[in-house]
């Protein structure tokens, strides 16, 4: 079963354009058809100029996060509707049309020092860890990095707070019995405290994972102490 | 006079073209050699094949007593069909439980059934219970790498696609030409040794399971710097895949072996493979192992049943999972579970309704020829991983990738640095060349007429699906090979790029990536025609049985404009020359 | 058998969907607003309404009578004490470690203020 359906494109070139503008796009598809698979055609068909960020295209690189409707989503899982606007996720800088350039995300999680931090190094032999611990963890660690949640974080618009995603991995290495760093004052400083308890974060994770939740093992973690 | 080309020029000891884990292996090993290292990423860096891994890992950790390092060698080889480098395949065997700690020790905690107990489980061919897993899958794996390299302050740098390499008159490595696609500006990086791990090709199936980046850019870069390639003929097919929708067309199902008993048990049942008249037509190609057989077997009984008009209208075949699995599958692998209910549905999610599925492009078995220590007949060019040929010979079994990037990553990392040690960086060497060729790479950003680069991209695609993928023969490789040559000549030079902007040109990538796969391509289709047998993943209908004769490795090198192709005996134990003294007085770790 | 597991999400219609907490966190801050606002204006009124110095006021301010016999404006008072008080709970619960999901809290306490709401609008229309 085919469908039509109609894709308004945010369109910015900072090397040639002084402001951005919204091309409108028509695309005939599979009825289940994603909305990469609408902007790939696009790029195929219609626009050849068009700059779009994709690698995985099954919802595991992260890389494709785009706003639909004005919704953070991954492009390669969210699927089309009749009528989208497409636009590049705030609240980063845009290197060209829908493409944000990351270097200032990686540039954070490089300063968070996301390695667990060892007092000794590994045995040679398996090292001892509890398995519903070590499955908790991995869930942790299957975060994508999409910023899907820091970009519809209202915290992250209003307050100077790293977002939900940095909390996450924060939590993961507080988590991990490796690990010695004082992780709950990390995330204090990276603004933890100015979260809304709102769980849009939760709702919209691709990986369905809950940097709120993550937070709130944090703030329990401040009122009466001990790891998590 | 024309103005000379714009290119910042940086220096660096060793450059790692690859961000998946094989690159990732490499910097960490590189660096804590002593060495500088760069790594370049052709897109966002965690955007490689790795992240999209099921991450099973095949190792001897010695929790299943009936196993060993002889095991795993001799199931390697085996699957292989004899044609391994024998020397990688003990390698692999030997270092891959070691490097499962070095991923425990970078924070990824494999799944357990108890505090020091792995949890285990069984891949289609082996012969005993060994592979290692974490549920966060590929994605885990990434992300711990990841951070031991911002740990160790190594630059990674995005949108950086490595277009050539440039080499000094001698025939060494002296640098890399990279073009920085996010602002459509040129680099040279004068270096020591090149690490290529850019993963495969199977960006040149129609159908394909690996991220739209793997376009064999490094293993065609490889050849045309003069390196050998090995087993290029061999591509490995994963039986099953995802049929629908259409950006999720080709990602693989792993094996029917998984959704099965025989998921736990080598003795189990793996789930049946039907076709449109309910048959199990598996078993008439393997009636031991039924479905639990290995990829090659099962991926062309798939096809070949597709191909005679007994597949489903979407174009694949059904497959019967066991309910009985689904909770065990669903703690094991959540995201699987996930991808099953979102495209196709509840009842498929809980391995209650049969799924539908086909075979898809997944691994590129040959690649480039290495030694021991990932070095290349080239000097100063090394490659590890995918893009590297020989550790898996004809076939490789599920799990093994992910200890062969470990392994091999950071024996290149280690080999690399050494390079730089013994023959150090000058400055700015090789600059004329990668002028040159930058300059005949910007030719195509030029280009008003012809056609576009997506365009024969699909070309390439759809014959490399129908003629040189899972069935194959005389005639339709040669009618292939022409058609490559035609494009070569009358396409290539006239691809038109509608794209004014030098930033994130998709199509100019694009152009320079067609390069890449036709070269590769061409090499494929080659050394199909000049092996005249079938086995493991190759199959001629023309020589449908396995000749011993051709138990031997195909190496193919550029001359000129032309490729030459050498049939080599196996590189047995007995013929490996000792390599190791480069390292045995540092007493490598 | 296998129906009592639970599913991971079906994650493919995002932008679909009604965020939960878009709506709590602006009706919390629009209820906040309300009772501050009611707070200002009920002293204010009271000022007027006792204070002899304000006497004067108090004969020019025949709106307050007018303000005080809105039922509606009764209800949104009701409804905004008890949904932001509601909530507010809620979030010292879920920091302390209750395990509420965000839709279900969502809904009862918008729910219960509403109910809170009506309550009043009736017991003024005498019902």
């Amino acid at each position: 079963m085919s469908i039509t359906v109609t894709a308004e494109i945010r369109r910015f070139d900072p090397s040639r354009d002084s402001e951005p503008r919204y091309d409108r796009f028509q695309v005939t598809g599979a009825e289940n058809m994603r909305v990469l698979d609408v902007i790939r055609s696009i790029y195929e068909e219609q626009a050849g100029d068009l700059a779009f960020q994709f690698a995985c295209r099954i919802g595991r690189c992260g890389t494709c996060a785009v706003r639909v409707n004005g919704t953070p989503v991954l492009a390669c899982q969210e699927r089309c509707k009749s009528h989208m606007r497409i636009e590049p996720l705030t609240p980063f800088p845009v290197l060209r049309d829908l493409v944000i350039d990351r270097s200032e995300i990686e540039e954070r999680y490089a300063g968070l020092a996301l390695a667990p931090s060892r007092e000794t190094a590994h045995p040679g032999r398996p090292e001892p860890i509890d398995p519903k611990l070590a499955e908790h963890i991995c869930h942790l660690d299957s975060c994508l990095a999409c910023m899907v949640c820091v970009s519809a974080c209202p915290a992250v618009e209003e307050r100077p707070f790293d977002g939900p995603a940095f909390m996450l991995k924060l939590r993961q290495m507080a988590e991990h019995p490796a690990d010695r760093t004082d992780r709950l004052q990390q995330a204090v400083g990276a603004g933890m405290l100015e979260c809304f308890g709102c769980d849009v974060c939760t709702q919209l994770c691709p990986a369905d994972l809950s940097p709120a939740q993550a937070i709130r093992e944090f703030r329990k973690e401040l009122l009466f102490g001990g790891r998590g | 006079m024309k103005p000379q080309l714009e290119m910042a020029i940086e220096q660096t000891d060793v450059l790692i073209a690859g961000s998946g884990a094989a690159g990732m292996r490499a910097a960490i090993a590189a660096h804590d050699a002593g060495a500088n290292v760069i790594v370049l990423a052709k897109g966002p860096r965690r955007a490689n094949h790795t992240r999209m891994s099921g991450g099973r890992y095949n190792a001897v950790s010695g929790l299943n007593r009936k196993d060993s390092t002889d095991a795993f060698f001799r199931d390697t080889l085996d699957s292989g069909a004899g044609i391994n480098n024998y020397e990688l395949t003990k390698i692999l065997a030997e270092e891959a439980m070691d490097r499962a700690y070095d991923l425990e020790e970078y924070g990824l905690t494999w799944d357990r059934t108890a505090q020091t107990q792995y949890y285990l489980s069984m891949t289609g061919g082996g012969s005993f219970v060994r592979t290692m897993g974490s549920v966060d899958e590929g994605i885990g794996i990434t992300e711990v790498m990841l951070h031991q390299l911002h740990a160790r302050g190594i630059k990674i740098l995005d949108f950086h696609m490595l277009a050539e390499v440039i080499q000094d008159d001698s025939g060494r490595v002296a640098g890399g030409l990279v073009l920085d696609l996010s602002r459509g500006v040129w680099h040279y990086f004068s270096c020591a040794a090149v690490v290529i791990a850019t993963g495969g090709t199977s960006q040149l199936y129609e159908t394909s399971s690996g991220p739209i980046i793997n376009t064999g850019d490094g293993i065609a870069i490889a050849l045309r710097a003069g390196a050998e390639l090995v087993d290029i003929e061999f591509m490995q097919f994963i039986p099953i895949s995802f049929v629908y929708p259409p950006s999720a067309r080709g990602y693989t199902l792993t094996e029917p072996a998984h959704y099965g008993m025989r998921h736990f048990d080598p003795q189990g049942e793996p789930a049946h493979l039907l076709n449109n008249k309910g048959e199990r037509f598996v078993l008439k190609h393997d009636p031991v192992r039924r479905e639990g057989s290995t990829r090659d077997v099962l991926a062309r009984a798939i096809m070949l049943e597709i191909l005679e008009g007994r597949g489903t209208p979407e174009g694949g075949v059904l497959m019967i999972p066991d309910p009985r699995v689904f909770e065990s599958f669903l703690k094991e692998r959540p995201i699987y579970v996930k991808r099953l209910l979102e495209n196709y549905g509840e009842g498929e999610a809980r391995l209650e309704a049969p799924i539908q599925v086909m075979p898809s492009a997944l691994y590129t078995l040959g690649g480039v020829r290495i030694d021991a220590w990932c070095r290349t007949n080239v000097p100063g060019l090394l490659v590890g991983g995918e893009a590297a040929g020989g550790v898996h010979g004809a076939n490789r079994l599920g799990g093994s990738s992910m200890p062969d990037i470990q392994v091999f990553g950071r024996r290149a990392g280690m080999a690399a640095a050494e390079e730089a040690r013994t023959v150090g960086v000058e400055s700015a060497r090789g600059l004329e060349k990668a002028r040159a060729r930058a300059e005949q790479l910007e030719a195509g950003l030029r280009q008003p007429d012809g056609v576009r680069p997506p365009e024969v991209k699909k070309r390439i695609q759809k014959l490399m699906w129908d003629h040189v993928g899972l069935v194959r023969s005389g005639p339709k490789l040669e009618e292939t090979l022409r058609a490559f040559r035609d494009t070569r000549e009358h396409v290539l030079p006239s691809l038109k790029v509608t794209n004014r902007s030098r930033i994130l040109n998709r199509e100019w990538m694009e152009a320079l990536e067609l390069e890449n796969l036709l070269d590769i391509a061409e090499a494929m289709a080659s050394a199909s025609l000049l092996r005249k047998e079938t086995r493991g993943a190759f199959y001629r209908t023309d020589f449908p049985e396995t000749d011993p004769e051709w138990t031997a490795n195909i190496c193919v090198q550029r001359q000129g404009r032309n490729l030459r192709l050498d049939k080599r005996p196996v590189a047995t134990l007995e013929a490996a020359k000792p390599n190791h003294s480069l390292f045995a007085a540092a007493g490598a770790r | 058998m296998n129906q009592a597991i639970a599913l991971p999400r079906n994650t493919t219609r995002q932008a679909e969907a009604l965020l939960h907490g878009e709506i709590a966190r602006i009706l919390h801050r629009i209820t906040g607003a309300v009772v501050v606002i009611f707070v200002l204006v009920h002293v204010l009124a009271q000022a007027v309404l006792h204070a002899p110095a304000l006497a004067s006021l108090k004969a020019g301010a025949p709106w307050l009578p007018v303000l005080q016999s809105q039922h509606w404006i009764h209800a949104v008072l009701y409804f905004s004490i008890a949904f932001h008080t509601l909530y507010g709970l809620k979030l010292l619960a879920v920091d302390l470690g209750a395990r509420l999901d965000y839709r279900r809290s969502l809904w009862v306490i918008i729910g219960l203020s509403a109910v809170i709401g009506i309550r009043e609008v009736l017991r003024y229309a005498g019902i």
